[in-house]
């Protein structure tokens, strides 16, 4: 119970943070991928099952609020979650720096997935032209940039819900 | 054993997960997909609408603050002018003190001191145009009978006469005009210091008599309060002469002239209330 009402109320705390505030506080158009870094989190915390279930919703809830593919982010996300919760038990879990690694990977299989997508299905049905663009590399740069602090923040909350154990 | 069965069980959930997520991207045209578009949208858009109602509500909090915080500023300010005031008061007592002091060991005349009441004319009747009007002022504001009232002419940059105070009741006053037929108002030719008198006539014009028949009087020279006026202040303007008779009854002669508080129109009137101090 107490499980689920956390993972509930990242649900909601994400959702907020990725979907309303990406309008208040982007710099030209620029705002970090809260979501891929918690699901990058979950990967490396919790497993691979947790990660990719929980990047299937936000994926999901994301691509109702968006003009894009429907059902892109869904598949994206849970392949991110699957790779990052592969490597569960081969990182070092103190290093912050094999942290930023994996979310800049990770950020790297978002894009990329995200312009195979777009290159298989026909262009003319979508919204968003391009992908790979200048724009997408500051917005990998600012998720890797944030991750480290988001990290911090899910360890405190971690550690506050679990408590010593 | 079961960290096996637990990768086992995770790539299932992959394979299931993106099974279901390609097939909502091949099927994202199709009815069952807009379902399931829907049920996510209304599951997940109450999140957004309420941070957004939270944001907004902190916004004007924010904005509340503020104001209070500027608010609570300029209250500083001003405690801090109105401490100066005090002190200004304080001194000024102490001068007055002094003043009264000295004017009583001296026996010098002690200035008279006006407080000026402003009022706006409430109603004028044009039947008695040239007679009375009424203020918006009167006991509540400390104005009694045959208070001088004049007004401030734009032309002339300056007070004029425009008539005294007839009736007074709670929160107006009746104003006889020095136009009025019943008013007469001691007056001399300013500069030439020629004592006459100014009788109302009930019209724009004001007859001015008792002019010396021998005096230099023309058409232009201005009238203002005399010395011997019970009423207004010695030399505030009333009026311009227009036109000199120069028949002559008991070696007086007669003038008309323009007052000035018809030149203007009249929306505000001020009531000169002696008063004891400033």
């Amino acid at each position: 119970m107490k499980k689920f009402i956390t993972y509930f109320l990242l649900y909601i705390i994400f959702c907020t943070l990725q979907f309303f505030f990406g309008k208040y506080i982007n710099i030209c158009g620029v705002f970090p991928n809260f979501i891929l870094i918690l699901i990058v989190y979950l990967g490396l915390t919790r497993g691979v099952v947790s990660a990719e279930i929980t990047g299937f919703l936000f994926g999901l809830s994301w691509d109702v609020f968006s003009t894009d593919i429907f059902g892109m982010r869904a598949v994206i996300f849970t392949i991110v979650g699957y790779l990052t919760g592969i490597m569960n038990k081969h990182f070092d879990k103190d290093s912050y720096l094999a942290k930023i690694v994996i979310v800049l990977s990770a950020n790297l299989v978002y894009w990329f997935g995200f312009s195979f997508i777009y290159w298989v299905l026909p262009a003319s049905e979508s919204s968003s032209s391009s992908f790979i663009t200048a724009q997408a590399a500051f917005k990998i740069l600012a998720t890797v940039l944030i991750a480290p602090i988001i990290f911090f923040i899910l360890d405190r909350l971690e550690f506050f819900v679990r408590g010593d154990t | 054993m079961h960290e096996s069965h637990k990768t086992r069980y995770g790539n299932i959930i992959f394979i299931a997960l993106l099974t279901f997520g390609f097939a909502l991207i091949i099927g994202r045209t199709t009815p069952y997909v807009s379902i399931i578009k829907d049920i996510v949208y209304y599951i997940a858009y109450p999140n957004v609408a309420v941070a957004n109602k939270i944001f907004h509500t902190t916004g004007r909090f924010a904005d509340n603050i503020k104001s209070m915080i500027f608010l609570y500023q300029e209250n500083l300010a001003y405690e801090q002018k109105n401490q100066e005031l005090e002190d200004k008061i304080r001194n000024y007592n102490i001068i007055s003190k002094e003043y009264d002091n000295l004017s009583k060991l001296l026996n010098l005349e002690k200035i008279k001191y006006t407080k000026s009441v402003f009022a706006r004319i409430s109603a004028r009747e044009p039947g008695e145009w040239y007679k009375w009007l009424i203020i918006d002022k009167g006991e509540n504001a400390d104005l009694r009978k045959d208070l001088p009232v004049v007004i401030f002419n734009k032309s002339k940059n300056t007070l004029c006469a425009m008539g005294k105070i007839l009736e007074v009741y709670k929160s107006s006053a009746k104003v006889a005009l020095i136009t009025n037929s019943i008013y007469e108002l001691p007056v001399e030719i300013k500069d030439k210091g020629i004592n006459c008198i100014a009788e109302g006539f009930d019209s724009n014009l004001i007859k001015i008599t008792y002019i010396p028949s021998g005096s230099d009087v023309k058409s232009g020279d201005e009238i203002v309060v005399s010395e011997l006026s019970s009423v207004f202040p010695k030399g505030i303007p009333v009026g311009v002469i227009k036109e000199v008779m120069e028949e002559t009854y008991i070696d007086f002669k007669t003038a008309t002239a323009e007052v000035y508080f018809e030149s203007d129109v009249i929306y505000d009137a001020v009531i000169l209330v002696p008063c004891e101090s400033v």
